[in-house]
């Protein structure tokens, strides 16, 4: 027994010492148990409070610290990578009775995309408030013992895909000839994310451009993927729209936001879901407060080192020249 | 709670240190127990253990009246509510949603329109395994086989204690109660040998079937498309070993939790792989439910002892409900149609052909037996009869134009791993794992724990839930 126990914890300061090694430090999983930590901050939230729906974008661009910084108050992140935000506005309006400001990212190829609640873009969303209603008592002590866990051990990462460093990921990597083609490029993980939900990019993401690369190609590998598919424009604007109306009847607030994008990825949007097709009549329809980075000084020419997120240093200034806007405009107070 | 839980590794030493600190008697460390395994069930759904609760008040009530009563027909009336009580919560909350299917599609068909209200029943984990247990006291009881639980302490220990509280093995109560009576405390030989099979469950679970093949099966039971033969046939291996070690895993951590505290429970699984023939598969899976379905069903129902055919219906009668047991749906029956068919068959042909096995033949027929199980192992992950027939028609390659799915080096993983859990099984089908780890040198046997302990920590299961916990 003393020769397993103490061979097992050599074997672990081993590991731990080999992915350090690596460059890899501890962290938080971006995790569905972190996700609902922050749902559920809904449910005591006030009309004074704000909270973010959306992909990616609104993710990385909008900085939790330097928005409380310009408001005194932090709002609550429930934004999720690669989703719309659709269904997650869908659960805030018709699941709980917050009446303050909800954030909407929109982000045109994955908010029009689809409302088939198992597709891609909605499939993460609808999965975790599922886990929201559903998460046992033990669910949650498992999470709260975790987190020390997670932050102290560089090994202790339940990211999947390249860099996973779990068991099943390290073998999921391995490959010996190609039996089925599989034409995904490499995507490795570029954010890194605190307790509060707040996401930045990582810094090699913004220095190392022939990192940055690997993620553009993924970028186009899913642009041609997607090429395919025929948003559901109706369907999509009209759910939203109907929430919209519901959530502004019980005095909430709705502003729509639309990040910075660059280089090829934004000339295909360009093509695909061009503004005055999309953006435009979603606004006019909504009729609520929309701010494209386009129509601001002051949210335009940033460059995005992999063309869809800002680093983080510019995610602070383009977070701190939004709220501004936001206070100016009446529809945030300091 | 899940064993591959952090919460349950603080749990688990939290009961340890209450059980052996010596500040607390025997009746109130039974009393701990007991409240630490409603703890261990409520952290999941706290309500649900009002059904605990009831199911346990009821047993113990009709087993007491049960022990006085000398009225025939008023013995019958005890034995019969706690039938209705445990299997009132089985159809109600197991089988509600599929009995209320099964009458809308009945009704329709019969030219009525009936859509009625899905009723969204919550399952609550593990009522099959503690509603099979609590009955088997009461009708032992009814049968005069054994004695009264001394105090309702120890009966609601009985039905309850948290090891097998969610998954089995499913205990008889002259097995378990009576090992409540007095002071229970494992050896250190006990305590280590324990803490070794909760390893080694874990091992199980957590490396072989979530890390190493759950995501092949998963990949090619939910392709939704026809598969390539190749596909097929790995994906149904990968979860012939995927429930054999989940399953497995859970019971070998139960057994190894229970020696901790000093109580025994009994083997579920004798290396089931290595099986020739399907009497034998029966004696060597699942041993707790195969005997529950014996004792309690089959030989009620007649057994052997009423001619050839009432055996057959009997075999088969008896196979069909241990399908419906394992879940609501009617892939699960034809599970247990094909097991039942299988058991006929093999009884038909001992009876016309004397066979003698010896390491060749019997290789050859348990790998046999082995492919046959795999045939029903497709109706027991598919979720659909449409998925199951594609499976079924792929492993016979009817679909030669299939898609193919997996890269080489899953297949390559699943083949290692299937082939080298067969080849134990063979190797060991006349031996144990107690008598293994007797003859293995201790450094061996140490190393072996660590390599274990390295690779549980480092696939760090995101507590992925026991596949018999649905059950």
């Amino acid at each position: 027994m003393i020769i397993g126990i103490v061979g097992a914890l050599i074997g672990l300061v081993a590991w731990e010492i080999y992915w350090r090694n690596h460059n890899l430090v501890p962290d938080l999983d971006d995790d569905d148990d972190l996700w609902v930590i922050h749902r559920e901050a809904v449910e005591d939230a006030t009309e004074d409070d704000v909270v973010i729906v959306g992909s990616s974008r609104v993710y990385f661009d909008l900085q939790l610290d330097k928005w409380e910084e310009e408001t005194g108050k932090r709002p609550i992140q429930l934004a999720i990578e690669g989703t719309s935000p659709l269904y997650a506005f869908d659960d805030l309006v018709n699941n709980t009775d917050f009446n303050g400001t909800i954030v909407v990212g929109v982000t045109a190829g994955l908010f029009f995309s689809t409302l088939f609640p198992e597709a891609p873009p909605n499939e993460k969303v609808v999965s975790r408030i599922k886990y929201y209603e559903d998460r046992t008592y033990a669910d949650r002590l498992n999470y709260n013992l975790s987190i020390p866990l997670q932050s102290s051990f560089a090994f202790i990462s339940d990211v999947s895909g390249v860099d996973g460093i779990k068991l099943k990921a390290l073998l999921d990597e391995i490959e010996v000839g190609q039996r089925v083609p599989d034409p995904m490029p490499p995507f490795h993980k570029f954010s890194e994310v605190d307790i509060n939900r707040n996401l930045r990019m990582t810094t090699r993401t913004a220095t190392d451009t022939a990192f940055a690369g690997t993620i553009k190609k993924v970028w186009l590998f899913f642009n041609q993927a997607g090429s395919e598919n025929v948003p559901e424009k109706e369907a999509t604007t009209n759910f939203f729209i109907e929430n919209v109306k519901k959530f502004k009847n019980r005095g909430g607030e709705v502003i729509l936001v639309r990040c910075p994008s660059t280089g090829e990825l934004r000339e295909h949007e360009n093509q695909v879901f061009p503004r005055n097709e999309f953006w435009d009549p979603l606004v006019e329809k909504s009729d609520v407060p929309a701010y494209h980075f386009e129509d601001y000084e002051s949210l335009r020419g940033f460059d995005c080192p992999e063309w869809s997120h800002l680093s983080a240093e510019d995610a602070d200034i383009f977070t701190a020249s939004l709220v501004r806007i936001l206070v100016k405009d009446g529809y945030l107070s300091k | 709670m899940l064993f591959n839980s952090l919460g349950f590794i603080l749990f688990l030493g939290l009961v340890l240190f209450l059980y052996y600190t010596g500040i607390l008697s025997w009746t109130n460390r039974k009393r701990m127990l007991l409240l630490a395994s409603y703890l261990f069930y409520g952290l999941w759904n706290p309500p649900l253990v009002i059904l605990l609760w009831i199911s346990t008040i009821v047993d113990w009530t009709a087993g007491n009246k049960l022990a006085v009563e000398k009225n025939s027909g008023r013995r019958k009336m005890w034995l019969l509510l706690s039938m209705f009580t445990n299997l009132g919560f089985l159809a109600f909350f197991k089988y509600g949603d599929f009995l209320l299917e099964n009458f809308t599609t009945g009704v329709n068909a019969l030219g009525m329109t009936y859509e009625p209200q899905p009723m969204d029943i919550i399952l609550p984990m593990g009522i099959s395994f503690y509603t099979f247990q609590t009955m088997s006291y009461t009708i032992d009881m009814y049968y005069q086989r054994i004695k009264p639980a001394r105090t309702f302490l120890d009966f609601a220990l009985y039905v309850t204690f948290f090891p097998q509280l969610v998954a089995g093995p499913i205990v008889r109560a002259k097995d378990l109660i009576s090992q409540f009576y007095d002071e229970k405390k494992a050896t250190a030989n006990q305590f280590m040998w324990g803490s070794f099979l909760l390893t080694i469950g874990l091992f199980q679970k957590v490396v072989l079937a979530d890390t190493l093949l759950s995501g092949t099966a998963d990949a090619v039971f939910g392709a939704g498309v026809v598969l390539n033969g190749l596909d097929a046939w790995i994906g149904t291996l990968a979860f012939s070993g995927q429930i054999f070690f989940d399953f497995a895993g859970y019971s070998t951590c139960a057994i190894g939790i229970a020696l901790m505290l000093g109580i025994i429970l009994p083997d579920n699984f004798k290396y089931p792989y290595a099986a020739i023939g399907f009497s034998d598969l029966w004696s060597r899976w699942h041993i707790s439910l195969s005997t529950w379905l014996r004792d309690y069903l089959y030989i009620p129902l007649g057994g052997n002892k009423n001619g050839i055919t009432r055996m057959y219906v009997a075999l088969i009668l008896t196979m069909l409900l241990g399908g419906l047991w394992h879940g609501a749906a009617w892939t699960f029956v034809v599970w247990g149609a094909l097991h039942g068919l299988y058991l006929v068959v093999e009884r038909f042909l001992r009876s016309k052909v004397r066979l003698k096995i010896n390491p060749i033949n019997g290789i050859f027929l348990a790998l046999l037996t082995y492919t046959c199980v795999n045939i029903t192992w497709v109706f027991f992950r598919a979720r659909e009869f449409e998925t199951a027939r594609n499976m079924i028609s792929s492993m016979f390659f009817i679909n030669n134009d299939g898609v193919k799915l997996l890269q080489y080096f899953d297949i390559f993983k699943v083949m290692v791993v299937v082939s080298l859990l067969f080849i134990c099984h063979y190797l060991m089908r006349n031996s144990s794992l107690k008598e293994l780890s007797l003859k293995a040198p201790a450094w061996l046997f140490g190393v072996g724990w660590a390599i274990m302990l390295f690779l549980i920590v480092i696939s760090q299961g995101s507590g992925q839930q026991f596949i018999y916990f649905q059950f």
